[in-house]
């Protein structure tokens, strides 16, 4: 024979077992914020920016004293600000005299810039310089990048 | 009065000293990274002489160049030379 609170019984089991079962999931977590993709820089491609000629440089060897006429015992330097990144580039300076383009001198020199770049050359002649209209071109692996004339004057 | 052989006499720039310095460093691996190219009345003791201010170093610069220079006399206006230590 049944007892008469079995089945009152049997349904609140039955309850807290279902209850037990509808457990809710835990709430996701909110979403993090995906961080925006860093713009990786674009390396700037070598180039020279301008070449300035002047009778003296700084410690930052950009010119003091610029100038387009010089004097016969005058050091005579060329600038070369250059920018962007090369693991090798050969900047070269020719200096050359007159209409005919005699070679005065022409040296380079291998650099490997991380970026904005100065590189200077520079001449000096003891005896002094002729008079007259001279050119120095820098160029860049090569090719020719800038060229600027001066002249010299007694 | 001036004699056709004396206008068209070229200066001499033979004497001319040159150098030059950067803010950016060498490539990797390189110890060498200047280079000088011959002018009319060089020699390889006069090249020394402006780049070093030491003739007597002019050994240095055939050595590092011997590929190029047999004769340490003869050099000619155009070649380039590697110049070390520079």
């Amino acid at each position: 024979m049944r007892k008469p609170f079995a089945l009152p019984a049997l349904v609140l089991v039955g309850a807290v077992s279902l209850g037990a079962c509808a457990k809710k999931e835990p709430p996701p977590p909110p979403p993090t914020a995906i961080p925006a993709p860093t713009a990786v820089p674009t390396p700037v491609p070598f180039k020279v920016a301008s070449v300035d000629l002047g009778k003296s440089i700084g410690d930052d060897k950009k010119v003091k004293d610029a100038a387009t006429t010089f004097g016969p015992k005058d050091t005579i330097y060329a600038v070369v600000s250059t920018e962007g990144v090369a693991p090798k580039a050969t900047l070269k300076a020719r200096w050359t005299f007159g209409a005919k383009g005699t070679l005065v001198n022409e040296e380079a020199r291998d650099i490997a810039p991380t970026g904005p770049a100065v590189t200077e050359f520079h001449v000096a002649k003891a005896s002094g310089w002729p008079a007259g209209k001279y050119k120095v071109e820098v160029s860049v692996d090569g090719t020719v990048a800038a060229t600027k004339e001066f002249e010299v004057k007694k | 009065m001036s004699f056709p052989d004396e206008k068209e006499k070229e200066p001499d720039f033979s004497d001319v000293t040159s150098g030059s310095s950067s803010t950016a460093g060498a490539p990797a691996g390189e110890t060498i990274t200047r280079t000088y190219t011959v002018v009319a009345g060089d020699s390889l003791s006069k090249i020394a002489k402006k780049i070093y201010g030491d003739a007597n170093r002019w050994r240095e610069i055939w050595e590092a160049n011997k590929d190029k220079v047999k004769n340490p006399d003869l050099i000619h206006p155009g070649q380039e030379l590697k110049i070390p230590g520079a």
